[in-house]
């Protein structure tokens, strides 16, 4: 019988599954026992039904850029992603500690601001920052908590080792993923799981719920806690519904929503009903009219005041973006040091700061070998890849650049790490990140074993962003 | 609940009951102009009535395929079965939160199954199994709906929602009921309101025409009659508000508590005497009362307290 891994070759990158010499990694010797005893036959006919529980499941994401406002499911790569336990506990570490850090700035600049009179970040880089909120100077959320929900992204360079590319902490999704994709694999193909024990990953939204509870007003003994979307035409509808089906809390639009004494209340069949968390999953710019966009209907007038005056908690806190600011983001291994006194556990991706006129003169003389990003864009919009880039559009970038430095920087192009993944008929290595999830409350992290792994589908594709035709994968984190 | 979650439900529980009731009753229609092809016009005249649709220019040259076309694939009508389909599966996309796996499953899959057939991939003999697809996953949603979500006011919403819905489809198959109209159409009129073995149970020995009627529009035991539907809607209202049955605590009990009254004490004399098209005209004009009086008082625009 021919199998679908008789033909696969490493990539040229760090490849998660094999040696040098094309052998399997320790941890994955299993998995390629099962998948050799696995027809490509076979294994095509569970990829098609496996498309089609997710599509009549409706495990879908709105693609913007679409006209027509299809729902597509996300491409669902098969083979899973192993993580052994002690790489697992590295990164794990290196999450809570950056959140931690993290959190404590966002405390420090809407409060003393002492990190900035330590000139330990440049005063101008933080007040310039398009998601730095004037407004929520001096309003300090319970427990001191910001970054509620938060999701870190993470690659793994040429040698092996993991470095973080990005920090989500605003409103991070695919959670959703994580945990379908699980369910539909187990379903559809526990062959794969033949002699593995994954972590599980389903008691996450119990977790959620738990640490939103936690950051109720301090008054409020059972705290009643609502998800607030946009609405069905979002994006990330579909995981705004699994996880209010999966916490049993209610899912609110704006409009079901209304303000009375700077009291927040949902519209119900018998009256108004006091809510007192709201993990929103509206960008700060739409919560309120009254105080940011005003044509915004996504939020509810008035909500900013209740939240000033303490009455409701909003996960995550006003004004978090400051902190995943690309431009901010290479001080963060400075404010770890700051705030927490320890080293990095996990490193940053090399970053040139264009507003610095000497790592500018660098990037621009350098374009063709880094990635330029737009400090503000998220989702892979906004984006340059110097390699795949013309030289129509590199000049296209330089002039943006040198007319608002502040709104770039440039990283050198990182060759992520490389996975098996189905394609076609074969199964070729694809490059992989990885999201994992921390929830904050006080001083506690908990970064549940649930992480996303999303591959570029793309032969030699760097971007795996939904967006931009990435796909995800089952990401098994193995127990001690 | 939220109200706008209750609206949802509602709608969702009424598009899916209506493409249900229209799907069958396309069918009913088709199979019963083979036997009496003379008529096939007038019943697919009547069909439209029923519809609530106006009849489209090509309906002379060819009755039943234009029938077809615009009764369940025409999406744009708002009121042909792929329409409600769509109509539904919109609602459910709203509330899914709300939703069992099951039942969101099962409005997803009917959405995903009617929106990939077009008259063309059906067939002319396709048709008949094609409608009974439709008709089983609807039924199917309202088994789920019972089994699966717990019976509290989102389940009574979803109660409401079916029950006006088939509520007005009976009133408005009675309504097209002539006095001189042969035997054919009175079995049709039961087939499309699913009611052939239960009156068939249920009857005297020398049961007639107008004694079908009457079981269609004053059975209290017949889940698609208009009394029947009539008392769970004034139940489900009455668990929403807590007000003892027999009293009102708003303008939709008082409305529902009129219709059940004026059913429960009516009998196949009063419909006699009415005209059966003249009372199922004037119960349906006010179930349609009732339905706007319960959007106002449960799904206000602006909220009361």
């Amino acid at each position: 019988m021919r199998s679908i891994l008789d033909r696969y070759a490493p990539a040229p990158a760090f490849d998660e599954f094999a040696e040098a010499d094309g052998r399997p990694r320790p941890h994955y010797a299993e998995l390629a026992a099962t998948l050799a005893g696995i027809s490509a036959a076979d294994f095509r006919h569970r990829v098609t039904t496996v498309n089609g529980v997710l599509l009549q499941r409706g495990v879908t994401f709105t693609v913007y850029a679409d006209a027509r406002g299809t729902e597509r499911i996300l491409p669902f790569d098969l083979i899973p992603r192993i993580i052994a336990a002690s790489e697992w506990a590295h990164i794990s570490r290196g999450v809570s500690q950056r959140v931690r850090a993290l959190n404590a700035f966002l405390k420090d600049v809407y409060g003393e601001a002492k990190v900035l009179r330590d000139r330990i970040i440049p005063r101008t880089l933080v007040y310039s920052s398009e998601h730095f909120e004037r407004e929520a100077i001096g309003v300090r959320p319970p427990h001191d908590t910001y970054i509620h929900v938060s999701g870190i992204d993470i690659i793994r360079d040429a040698h092996g080792e993991y470095l973080v590319l990005e920090d989500n902490v605003r409103t991070p999704s695919g959670i959703s993923y994580v945990l379908e994709n699980r369910d539909v694999l187990k379903r559809a193909f526990p062959r794969l799981f033949d002699r593995y024990d994954p972590l599980p990953v389903d008691d996450y939204p119990q977790r959620l719920r738990n640490a939103l509870a936690a950051a109720a007003p301090p008054s409020v003994g059972d705290p009643t806690i609502a998800i607030l979307t946009p609405g069905i035409y979002n994006s990330a509808y579909f995981e705004h519904t699994l996880l209010a089906r999966r916490m049993g809390v209610e899912l609110v639009e704006g409009t079901d929503l209304i303000v009375r004494d700077n009291i927040v209340y949902m519209k119900t069949t018998r009256g108004l009903q006091r809510v007192d968390v709201l993990y929103r999953r509206v960008d700060d710019d739409y919560i309120d009219p009254l105080y940011f966009k005003a044509d915004s209907t996504l939020g509810v007038s008035g909500l900013f005041d209740a939240y000033r005056s303490g009455n409701v908690t909003l996960a995550n806190a006003v004004g978090t973006g400051v902190a995943d600011d690309k431009a901010i983001y290479p001080y963060v291994p400075a404010l770890i040091r700051y705030y927490l006194g320890e080293e990095p556990v996990l490193r940053n991706v090399e970053t040139f700061d264009c507003s610095d006129p000497a790592q500018r003169d660098h990037v621009l003389r350098n374009m063709p070998f880094l990635v330029v990003k737009r400090t503000a864009a998220s989702g892979g919009y906004g984006m340059l890849i110097g390699s795949h880039s013309t030289v129509g559009e590199r000049a296209e970038f330089a002039d943006a650049i040198n007319a608002n430095p502040r709104d770039f920087i440039a990283q050198p192009i990182i060759t992520l790490s490389a996975h098996p993944t189905v394609v076609g008929e074969e199964i070729a290595p694809r490059h992989i990140d990885l999201r994992p999830f921390a929830l904050l409350s006080g001083d506690t992290v908990d970064v549940p074993a649930v992480a996303f792994t999303r591959v570029a589908l793309r032969e030699g594709s760097l971007v795996v962003n939904s967006s931009q035709g990435g796909g995800s994968k089952d990401t098994w984190i193995l127990a001690d | 609940m939220l109200s706008r979650v209750a609206e949802s439900l509602y709608w969702m529980a009424r598009n899916v009951e209506r493409a249900e009731d229209l799907a069958r009753l396309i069918d009913v229609t088709a199979m019963r102009a083979v036997d009496h092809a003379d008529d096939a016009g007038e019943r697919w005249l009547s069909a439209y009535n029923i519809a609530g649709m106006d009849v489209p220019e090509s309906h002379g040259l060819s009755a039943r395929s234009t029938a077809l076309e615009a009764i369940v694939f025409d999406v744009d009508s708002r009121l042909s079965v792929a329409a409600c389909v769509r109509i539904a599966r919109q609602n459910a996309v709203g509330v899914r939160a709300e939703l069992t796996t099951e039942v969101w499953e099962c409005v997803n899959g009917l959405y995903l199954f009617v929106e990939a057939q077009s008259p063309r991939a059906v067939g002319p003999d396709g048709v008949s199994t094609f409608l009974r697809s439709i008709r089983d996953t609807a039924q199917a949603f309202g088994g789920l709906c019972d089994a699966t979500l717990a019976h509290d006011d989102a389940w009574e919403f979803l109660r409401i929602g079916r029950s006006i819905e088939r509520a007005r489809m009976t009133s408005r198959v009675l309504r097209e009921i002539r006095d001189d109209d042969g035997p054919h159409v009175w079995q049709l009129v039961l087939e499309a309101c699913c009611a052939t073995a239960p009156f068939a149970r249920a009857r005297s020995q020398s049961s007639d025409p107008a004694e079908a009627l009457a079981f269609l529009a004053l059975s209290p035991v017949f889940p698609r009659s208009l009394r029947f539907c009539a008392r769970q809607i004034d139940r489900a209202l009455h668990r929403l508000s807590g007000a003892p049955a027999g009293t009102f605590a708003d303008t939709s009990e008082r409305a529902s508590g009129r219709i059940c009254a004026s059913l429960d004490f009516a009998g196949q004399a009063d419909l006699a005497r009415e005209g059966t098209s003249e009372f199922a005209d004037r119960i349906g004009a006010q179930i349609d009362e009732l339905g706007s009086s319960i959007v106002s008082t449960y799904f206000p625009r602006v909220p009361v307290r």
